[in-house]
């Protein structure tokens, strides 16, 4: 077993004590800048007894307690998995996270669906192709589609489809969701509308998710080209496949079996990094550019309400999702890599 | 051959015969020791070998260089064809995909789904505590006892068919309309009437939440039977108005309580029971999916009361309301043909989408927005200064700049068409005026002063713009400070507190919760409102006259609203604020759908009332 109980206890404590240094640090900031989310709570309430709100719902979210107290108390909410409501919605914090983390990992999956076997594959031939003409081109092509700002493109994938007559903006036609009676269960919209056989909706979802996929999967296409070029180009100089060249084995055994399975532990790591990355480019591209529901327009309107929970608890989920994927990573690393150990 | 040379050739032999065993290396050596041909023997497997060897390495950066292998082009060949078949297959299948989605798609919406692009956020939807947003819903949702209809003066019967007050306005009776049917098969009854006032008045009492304030005169409400019920208040009102307002005046089923598991209706339970989706209304629709941060779904409710008499066939049997944000957005969702009816395009391009067809219902709102001067620091606290801001103001621009036209210039606080609405009250002056204004106040120029308002909002940003350039004249110098709304409030409301360090000027807006104009005038400009009197305004006489006026509505309305203008006349002459202007908003719709005056009330802020609304197929 790669695995050891004490990494896993050292990662399970490291996840908690990122999760109190997030939320001592967030809600510290949203406190102490302006404005009053007793206001929001209260209803932004009218009449005589206004202040009366205002007081009451100060009271209720504990924020006429000293600044550590309040601290605290949140910290111990957050390990108790009781942050409570939303203050801009009035629905359980966790709630809201959850169905927006969920379409916004459903998007990092598409993308990353698109940009692992595009970019592995473009990277491999960059290497097969050493200092050729294709090798030069993709090379060039990986450098531009690693650098280009994901918004940016969004916008002109946006833009060109909506002069094309195409609106991919949502996660769903609302009219035919409804019409063919969709029901997400799960959140992830293309599982939930295949389970319930909604095809028409499958193609729909499919439809609005590609672009916004394609312009997550740049960044990772042109890190993962680079990459595999590098690394498959220094596996075909190893002595077991030049071996193998001379035993005959045959093209496709030496570079999908032997060459891609030498890479693939170096590859796992930089997926790993880049899919946490990729969830900042996420946030910034769903709702600004495609109007999707996700994690970006959910930290948008918890800041415009003042909404300090959702803030904070948005906050732990993205701390704790790059832990999760930093840990996974490593653990599938030591299941494929003999040679590490955890 | 020395034994030296012997051995080399031995070790070479080795190093590339793989498997070179020991034995091998004695066998070789025993033979070149033997004879002179034993040493030839091994010459000649030691150059074989090399030259196999040496062959080898000088090809294998060219066989790397070229796919590795050059010799398996058999391979590169099946690899092509592997491509071509598998991009063949992409393209079928998406082709057919797309085929499909395209046939059958439109078959599969037989349904009457109509599509409403809102603006904000749904911030709750509890009928008796929701005083924002959640108005949308609820306004579908649930019903009140009349409706009132502001432009024709009608009250229209809604729950209560019939009403009536005792002479000195103090004493209501409702008729109730049998057989209306809640949302969870329970009847209405006065019972119902009875608990739903009763706890948004009390919900307010208590804590202060929501606009069950307006139930605040009510002492007694009595169950005289099962569809008679009597109200009774500590001074007169116009009831049958407060029956119809916009929050805190819907009525829900008992039955809440008990699926909610409150013990009371004062218990949180009941309202984060409706606040999760839940509700308990008579209305012709009932929510079938809530997400107040992206979608609410609405279905027909087929046993409401009043579809025998709206008589629309063709009323949608599904309703979205989609929260587009975004102005852009809803544009491209009405181009796209995914959303029906939008409440906030850009207005530029509303010439732009009727000139492609779309059509446009415009509803003069009693949203304005006004300008308030903070009178408690130098140098707003000056009457001369306010007037001379007042007179360099060009509210016409204001509304052609700002609002793209679609605004009526502001008279008065009260705006256009709600009720004490008073025309001519605006400021006829320019900046000729301003100077002696500005001159007879004292103040000395180059002066600074700030203006708070809302960063998100186009038009006030380019209404301070605006008025920063006119100042220019008069050599004040306007600081902008533009700041979210939460953070707006906060900086406002520090009037009270802290008056020197609240900007001298803040830009915010209002909607009515109540068809009186007193919902303006107390909220906003009396000293016991200090949540929303952003000018610090305290003046005795004002406050005579609106109080004198709210307590008259109930016996002597035409006298109430003489009271309330004389009201607006005072503010005017003291320049505490300005009602900048009365927002008209454009409803664009697509040819599907159609909108009769009926689905709207400037009273109920953005409720379409879609059982009016007629859908094509």
């Amino acid at each position: 077993m790669p695995l050891s109980l004490n990494y896993l206890t050292k990662r399970i404590v490291w996840i908690f004590l990122v999760i109190i240094g997030v939320v001592v640090f967030s809600y510290t900031a949203i406190i102490i800048s302006p404005g009053d989310p007793a206001v929001k709570w209260a209803g932004n309430p009218r009449g005589p007894n206004a202040s009366l709100a205002i007081e009451l719902a100060r009271k209720e979210l504990g924020l006429d307690k000293p600044p550590l107290i309040q601290v605290l108390k949140f910290v111990a909410d957050v390990f108790t998995g009781n942050i409570g409501l939303s203050i801009a919605y009035k629905i359980p914090v966790f709630e809201v996270i959850l169905r927006r983390l969920v379409a916004t990992l459903e998007l990092l999956l598409i993308s990353y669906l698109i940009a692992i076997p595009l970019g592995v594959f473009l990277g491999i031939e960059s290497a097969l192709h050493r200092n050729g003409k294709l090798d030069t081109f993709l090379q060039s092509l990986g450098t531009v589609l690693a650098n280009t700002p994901t918004f940016w493109v969004g916008a002109w994938l946006f833009l060109t489809l909506i002069l094309l007559g195409a609106y991919p903006y949502g996660r769903v036609d609302p009219k035919i969701a409804t019409a063919t009676g969709f029901h997400p269960i799960t959140g992830f919209y293309l599982i939930d509308a295949l389970v319930e056989g909604n095809l028409i909706v499958f193609v729909n979802i499919l439809s609005k998710i590609i672009s916004p996929a394609i312009a997550i999967a740049i960044y990772p296409i042109g890190v993962l080209v680079r990459l595999t070029r590098a690394l498959v180009s220094d596996a075909l100089l190893e002595d077991y496949i030049r071996a193998s060249v001379a035993w005959g084995v045959s093209r496709s055994v030496i570079i999908w079996r032997y060459a891609l399975k030498a890479i693939t532990p170096g590859l796992v790591q930089v997926i790993g990094l880049a899919f946490s990355y990729s969830l900042v480019d996420a946030m910034a591209v769903e709702y600004v550019v495609f109007g999707r529901e996700g994690l970006g327009s959910l930290l948008i309107d918890s800041l415009n309400y003042g909404d300090f929970r959702l803030a904070v608890g948005l906050i732990i989920i993205v701390a704790v999702f790059y832990l999760l994927v930093n840990t996974l990573t490593d653990i599938i690393q030591a299941l494929i890599d003999p040679k590490v150990r955890l | 051959m020395s034994v030296f040379a012997k051995n080399f050739l031995i070790e070479e032999i080795s190093e590339i015969v793989f498997e070179f065993s020991d034995e091998d290396r004695v066998f070789l050596t025993s033979l070149s020791l033997l004879s002179s041909s034993g040493e030839s023997i091994l010459l000649s497997l030691h150059t074989q070998l090399k030259q196999v060897y040496l062959f080898f390495r000088s090809s294998r950066e060219e066989i790397f260089k070229s796919s590795v292998i050059t010799s398996c082009g058999d391979i590169g060949v099946r690899r092509s064809v592997f491509l071509v078949v598998s991009i063949f297959l992409v393209v079928l299948i998406a082709t057919g995909f797309i085929a499909y989605y395209h046939v059958w798609g439109p078959q599969t919406i037989k349904q009457r789904v109509v599509v409403y692009a809102y603006n904000d956020r749904i911030t709750g939807i509890d009928p008796s505590v929701e005083d924002d947003t959640g108005l949308v819903i609820i306004g579908l949702v649930y019903e009140q006892l009349l409706h009132y209809n502001p432009l024709t003066k009608e009250l229209k019967p809604a729950l209560a068919v019939a009403w009536n007050s005792s002479e000195d306005g103090t004493e209501w009776v409702f008729r109730l309309r049998e057989g209306v049917v809640f949302h969870d098969g329970t009847l209405l009854n006065a019972t119902a009437v009875k608990l739903s006032i009763e706890r948004a008045r009390d919900v307010y009492r208590e804590t202060g939440r929501g606009a069950g304030y307006i139930w605040d005169a009510v002492t007694d409400i009595e169950v005289l039977d099962e569809y008679t019920v009597k109200i009774k208040l500590e001074y007169p009102q116009r009831l049958d108005l407060l029956v119809a307002a916009a929050y805190a005046a819907y009525i829900f089923s008992p039955k809440a309580l008990l699926s909610s598991g409150a013990s009371s209706y004062l218990d949180k339970k009941l309202e984060e029971w409706f606040n999760g989706g839940n509700e308990a209304g008579t209305g012709p629709y009932t929510i079938e999916y809530y997400r107040p941060d992206s979608e609410v779904r609405l279905r027909k409710f087929d046993k409401w009361w009043g579809w025998s008499l709206v008589n629309n066939s063709q009323a949608p049997d599904y309703v979205i309301i989609k929260i587009l944000p975004d102005p852009q957005s809803q544009y491209n969702g009405l181009i796209s043909g995914e959303i029906d009816i939008a409440s906030s395009v850009p207005r530029d391009y509303v010439s732009l989408l009727l000139s492609k067809g779309f059509r446009t219902y415009n509803l003069t709102t009693y949203h304005n927005y006004l300008m308030f001067f903070n009178v408690r620091r130098y140098p707003t606290n000056i009457t001369g200064f306010r007037k001379a801001i007042a007179c360099s103001l060009n509210l016409d621009e204001a509304v052609r700049l700002a609002m793209k036209g679609f605004a009526l210039k502001g008279s008065g606080i009260i705006p256009h068409g709600f009720p004490g609405f008073t025309e001519g009250l605006y400021y006829q002056c320019g900046l000729s005026e301003a100077r002696q204004y500005l001159n007879e106040s004292g103040v000395q120029t180059p002066v600074r002063i700030e203006i708070l308002y809302q960063v998100d909002y186009e038009e006030t940003r380019i209404f301070a713009e605006a008025l920063q350039s006119r100042l220019r004249d008069l050599n004040i110098e306007l600081v902008l400070n533009p700041q979210p709304w939460s953070q707006l409030k906060e900086i406002a409301k520090g009037v009270w507190e802290n008056p020197e360090n609240t900007p001298h000027l803040v830009v915010a807006e209002w909607w009515p919760t109540i068809p009186s104009p007193y919902d303006y005038l107390y909220t906003m400009f009396h000293s016991d409102s200090k949540e929303w009197n952003y000018a610090g305004y305290e003046n005795e006489e004002f406050e005579d006259f609106i109080d004198r006026a709210w307590e008259l509505e109930g016996t002597n309305y035409s006298g109430a609203l003489s009271l309330y203008r004389e009201a607006q006349e005072i503010l005017f002459n003291d320049v505490a604020g300005i009602n900048l202007w009365d927002e008209v908003r454009p409803f664009i719709y697509n040819t599907r759908v159609e909108l009769l005056p009926e689905c709207m009330n400037p009273l109920y802020m953005y409720v379409i009332y879609f059982q009016y609304v007629r859908v094509g197929a």
